[in-house]
């Protein structure tokens, strides 16, 4: 049997991991209301924490601006994202499986990945226009290379002996994919899932930038600030990315992670 | 003698670097129904993948091999197979590795999981039915492994060096456990080993494959009761017997 480490109770120990956290952000904060406070920073540009934890507050529970930016962020970031989870996914498991497919269009794969999304974007602007469409597009771009490239690299090296085991067994097509090569490669995946989330993300701001028909977002709300030389919501929104961003590989993929790969004993446990 | 498995006239190339090399050369061979035969060699003279043809899992250049007189083409359940790194499914439980194969071949999902546990029992691991394969050991590993590949009833057992993984105490076990399975689950067991001692412990027949290219050397019939020890005399002679044919092979291996 293998030992399993002993870990402090649940509560204690996420108390710990966030204040842990936390602690940067805070020294780095004091430090910055400090200097500005007493004078040895002055650039009326740039705002103190205080001033933005008001500002803060004013977009987020007074005119609650803030909300209708991270939503309208968040539905495009998922529509691109999860599209691409389920073409990708698909995609890389036919190219793992099938060696026509693979040798015709591996090489081409291995070419648009390292082309980087903003150059895509002009030529979504005028293909698909200055909306949510381009928007999404550029977020399905970034992010499907990544997951059908990690989807088969993460198929063809599973053991031989698992696949010829469940050949034996008769499984065929569908159910050798569904519950053989996916499961068999998931830790793969799930790296290939954790890249493209951040490079969706990436992409979600940067085509929020470009799109001149979208009104709301996050990359919305900092490119605005601009028109009205406000610093504070131009590094609010930057923070506000930021922890979206690692919130959203904190949350789902690491519940994903510890439901799977964990659990299996393919990954040791962080 | 009636033969389950019939291969007839054999012939397997691989090709490595551009060469070609004859992995197996013309083999003709009965396996004997209900009885254990093991195929024994040199290394690199062709036993996996003679048990691989068998499987399905590589397909022959010429000849064929017959199951109950149908050529064999592709892997089936008819046939279970238990592998040298167990091959377990790390994302199912010691019982749904076993149910897997049961509920993919038309079984009920709770018929399944009794015939699992029946099967679970057989190989002694109750209570570890909730356990994921990467908290057992490698003996408790490859007992799940025997129990899944019987618990579908094939029609035969393939065994590509089951135990080679294992320490010897755990081997000697393992053999043993073999033994007292096979007592109540009367199957074709086809195994394959490098091991003299291990192929007359177990084995009905014994069948001595010459090194590269691999072909059918001799055959010793292993006439002694199923409740063997590793030091009677009559197992020594055996064993003195298979040694004899393989030791030529070997030299021949280190000459070429």
């Amino acid at each position: 049997m293998s030992e399993q480490k002993q870990k402090p109770s649940g509560l204690s120990s996420r108390l710990k991991n966030t204040l842990d956290f936390l602690f940067p952000f805070l020294v780095i904060g004091i430090l910055w209301e400090i200097l500005v406070r007493t004078g040895v920073i002055q650039l009326h540009s740039l705002p103190a924490p205080s001033t933005l934890l008001v500002k803060f507050w004013e977009l987020a529970f007074v005119n609650g601006i803030l909300w209708k930016h991270l939503f309208s962020s968040l539905y495009r970031l998922f529509a691109g994202y999860l599209l691409a989870v389920f073409i990708g996914t698909a995609i890389g498991a036919l190219l793992a499986q099938n060696q026509v497919a693979h040798d015709m269009f591996e090489p081409t794969l291995n070419l648009l990945m390292s082309v980087p999304t903003i150059a895509w974007i002009p030529i979504f602007l005028i293909t698909l226009g200055l909306g949510d469409k381009t928007v999404i597009m550029a977020i399905f771009t970034s992010s499907f290379f990544a997951i059908t490239y990690n989807t088969m690299r993460g198929i063809e090296m599973i053991d031989k002996s698992i696949v010829n085991a469940a050949h034996l067994m008769g499984l065929r097509g569908l159910h050798l994919f569904l519950e053989v090569l996916l499961p068999a490669s998931m830790l793969s995946i799930i790296n290939g899932l954790r890249l493209a989330i951040g490079y969706a993300w990436r992409a979600l701001v940067g085509g929020e930038l470009l799109a001149a028909m979208i009104e709301w977002g996050l990359g919305k709300m900092v490119y605005q600030a601009r028109y009205f030389n406000d610093a504070s919501v131009m590094l609010l929104g930057l923070l506000i990315i930021g922890f979206t961003g690692y919130l959203l590989d904190r949350v789902f993929l690491t519940i994903l992670e510890r439901n799977t790969v964990e659990k299996w004993g393919m990954a040791v446990k962080k | 003698m009636d033969p389950i498995i019939q291969i007839q006239d054999l012939y397997k190339t691989f090709t490595e670097n551009g060469k070609e090399l004859v992995a197996l050369d013309h083999i003709n061979l009965d396996i004997p129904r209900n009885q254990f035969t093991v195929l024994i060699g040199p290394s690199g003279c062709g036993k996996t993948t003679l048990l691989n043809t068998m499987a399905g899992f590589e397909k022959a250049t010429s000849g064929k091999i017959l199951l109950d007189g149908k050529p064999i083409l592709k892997p089936a359940p008819d046939r279970g197979y238990v592998f040298q790194d167990y091959a377990l499914f790390p994302w199912l439980t010691v019982l749904g590795n076993i149910t897997f194969g049961l509920t993919h071949n038309g079984w009920e999902k709770k018929e399944a999981e009794e015939k699992a546990r029946d099967y679970i029992n057989l190989v002694n691991l109750q209570g570890f039915e909730e356990a994921y394969p990467h908290t057992l050991s490698g003996g408790m590993k490859q007992r799940v492994a025997i129990a899944r590949a019987l618990a579908y009833n094939p029609e035969v057992l393939l065994m590509d060096e089951p135990f080679g993984a294992l320490d010897a105490q755990t081997r000697k076990h393992m053999q043993r456990e073999l033994v007292k399975i096979l007592e109540k689950e009367q199957k074709t067991v086809v195994f394959v080993t490098h091991s003299v001692i291990e192929a007359v412990f177990l084995a009905d027949l014994v069948v001595v494959m010459t090194a590269r290219p691999g072909k059918v050397k001799g055959i010793v019939k292993i006439d002694l009761p199923r409740n063997r020890s590793y030091v009677e005399d009559h197992y020594l002679h055996y064993r003195e017997q298979i040694l004899e044919l393989l030791e030529e092979e070997v030299e021949k291996g280190f000459e070429d």
